[in-house]
């Protein structure tokens, strides 16, 4: 049994009842109610949360690695580490909305969604039992299919959320024919024992599990943006409001990632087919058709978009290899702090740009640089953060992906090839960032400088202190990736 | 009994079929809707049939739960659907392309 004091439960208490409260104190009020009141006992949620599990964390109140348990969410530092990921991103969301939802209506709905969407995500994280996992997944989509489409009046907005609902409702569908083809197969809806059901299957039932391996894969490959299941991401992360946007790519795609990795990798493994293969080439398509893509964008959510796209190529290389080198896993672990807080920061800065400039197209943005210029730095660091530089933080992820790639190569001929492919399109990516700059800092004539938002401005310098700091000094950072990382072996199974 | 099980999967797999074939042939939002909510049914079938051949009632539960949240997810669909309605005065797909590149 959980005890009450654990973080999943106090987390889901803090964030619930915020959450719920918020909508029911706006009609106490019988007042529309400001954005900002809103908005600071959201922040202050979340930010209690934050610190419930950074104190538990100090504390070892939590086991290092991922764990399988009998209940249905366990306490284990696998989940505390997406749930630290998740948190950063909800509070920028929450701080970035400070200024962008100032003319919009109803804002209490809005935060008490992004709250309740937070509690789905970290929840994902947490679940060792399909039934938990799947709830908590729908907790995370659904008011997320009403953020995107938050602005009612504007007609991109209300697009992007009937695609994301339309793929999003397939993808959560998917997700049950597959878990309902293993629960068929091993009687049991507990990952720990459905992996263990796995290992002592009948051999001529194999390929059935592979079915349901395969559609856990690509239902959870639609939040993930992985290559042949992308096409929504695009026009959604184009059509949301940037806020919301930050919220899709740094949050929900790790919360994918997360479900992934404990069930297909820890499950995959067991199952001891080639199936390393299979994600390697996804992994290697997904970035490359992602940098393509984005070189050719005029419009800078979508380039990002893709670029977000492209990342999760970067990742999905540390699961591949995930079975042949210990690094594989952290190396992913890594990239997906890293890629929250870099998304995050830079779609929060698209939402600045938003809301004072209101343009997106990228020769638009001239001379941002002299306009906005605490905006236009953060969102230069974070892209080339992306891009891996070295001295920033997105430098130690990637080159720990890469060296998880030729680290495996011993026992996998084609290990060395995703490493290649990855620096490639490292560099290919470079180029459009560095184009993006050069827009920024090198082009236009000299305008004002105009008023940039306060809050806009927050997100910008905690993400560059996040970036620079582990950046030169990634030690502490390491030190939790390792904590957190879950470790293959066949001694895991419970 | 096994006989039995084979049915109820195959009608589930045929569902399955049905609700992939709506989804890439229909281009009216409210059909691809049941497309998708033909696919989970399929899977709440699989499920209901699994968890009557095995001791526990385990699917049955994951059936009553995913019945729930399907019905939620509708309400959230039908809902982005009408401010579509009213913005376009219709709900073909083909017409929404505001966005793309």
């Amino acid at each position: 049994m959980l005890e009450i004091t654990s973080t999943p439960l106090v987390l889901i208490a803090i964030l619930g009842t915020v959450g719920v409260l918020l909508p029911i104190i706006s009609i106490a009020r019988k007042e529309q109610g400001s954005n900002s009141f809103y908005a600071v006992i959201a922040f202050a949620a979340l930010i209690v949360s934050m610190g419930y599990v950074g104190y538990q964390f100090l504390n070892d109140h939590i086991a290092a690695s991922a764990l399988f348990s009998d209940d249905v969410i366990v306490d284990d530092a696998f989940g505390g580490f997406f749930a630290i990921a998740m948190l950063i991103v909800a509070i920028f969301t929450t701080v970035g909305s400070f200024n962008y939802m100032r003319k919009h209506n109803s804002p209490a709905v809005y935060y008490s969604l992004i709250l309740l969407a937070t509690i789905g995500m970290v929840l994902v994280a947490y679940s060792t039992d399909l039934v938990m996992l799947f709830v908590a997944w729908e907790l995370m989509s659904i008011p997320t299919y009403i953020l995107v489409g938050y602005m009612k009046k504007n007609p991109s907005s209300n697009e992007a959320a009937l695609k994301y609902f339309l793929f999003g409702a397939l993808s959560s569908a998917i997700i049950v024919y597959g878990i309902s083809i293993s629960y068929g197969l091993t009687g049991s809806t507990n990952i720990g024992e459905v992996i263990q059901g796995y290992s002592t299957l009948d051999p001529s039932l194999l390929p059935l599990a592979l079915l349901s391996v395969g559609m856990f894969i690509a239902g959870f490959g639609f939040k993930m943006g992985l290559v042949p299941f992308h096409q929504w991401l695009p026009d959604t992360y184009d059509g949301a409001p940037p806020t919301i946007t930050a919220l899709l790519a740094a949050a929900t795609k790790k919360a994918g990632f997360a479900a992934t990795i404990r069930i297909v990798v820890l499950g995959m493994v067991v199952l001891n087919l080639d199936w390393t293969l299979a994600l390697g080439i996804i992994a290697v398509m997904t970035m490359t058709i992602g940098n393509v893509a984005a070189i050719m964008q005029k419009n800078i959510s979508r380039m990002l978009a893709y670029s977000s796209i492209a990342h999760a190529g970067y990742i999905l290389i540390g699961l591949a290899v995930a079975p042949h080198s210990s690094l594989g896993l952290q190396g992913s672990l890594y990239q997906i702090m890293n890629h929250a807080v870099m998304k995050g920061a830079a779609f929060i800065a698209i939402a600045g740009i938003v809301t004072t400039l209101a343009v997106t197209h990228i020769d638009k943005l001239q001379g941002l640089g002299r306009r906005m210029p605490i905006t236009a730095l953060g969102l230069v660091i974070a892209l080339f953060a992306l891009a891996g530089v070295p001295p920033l933080s997105g430098f130690w992820s990637k080159l720990m992906l890469f060296g998880s790639a030729l680290d495996a190569s011993s026992t996998l001929w084609w290990a060395p090839w995703l490493a290649i492919a990855g620096v490639l399109n490292s560099a290919l990516s470079l180029a459009y960032y560095g184009w993006l700059t050069r827009k920024m800092y090198f082009e236009g004539e000299t305008e004002k400088r105009i008023a940039e938002p306060k809050s806009i401005i927050a997100v910008m310098i905690f993400s560059t202190i996040f970036l620079v700091g582990f950046g030169v000094y990634p030690e502490p950072l390491l030190k939790f990736v390792e904590f957190a990382t879950p470790v293959i072996s066949l001694g895991l199974m419970p | 009994m096994t006989s039995e099980l084979i049915d109820f999967t195959l009608v589930s797999v045929a569902m399955l079929g049905i609700g992939i074939y709506g989804l890439a042939v229909k281009r009216n939002f409210i059909r691809m809707l049941f497309a998708v909510e033909i696919i989970i049914n399929a899977a709440n079938l699989n499920l209901v049939a699994f968890g009557r051949f095995l001791p526990h009632s385990g699917g049955q539960t994951m059936a009553l739960f995913s019945i729930a949240i399907a019905a939620a997810e509708v309400a959230v669909g039908l809902s982005l659907i009408i401010v579509a309605y009213r913005m376009y005065q219709n709900v073909d797909i083909a017409d929404f392309r505001s966005l793309k590149g």
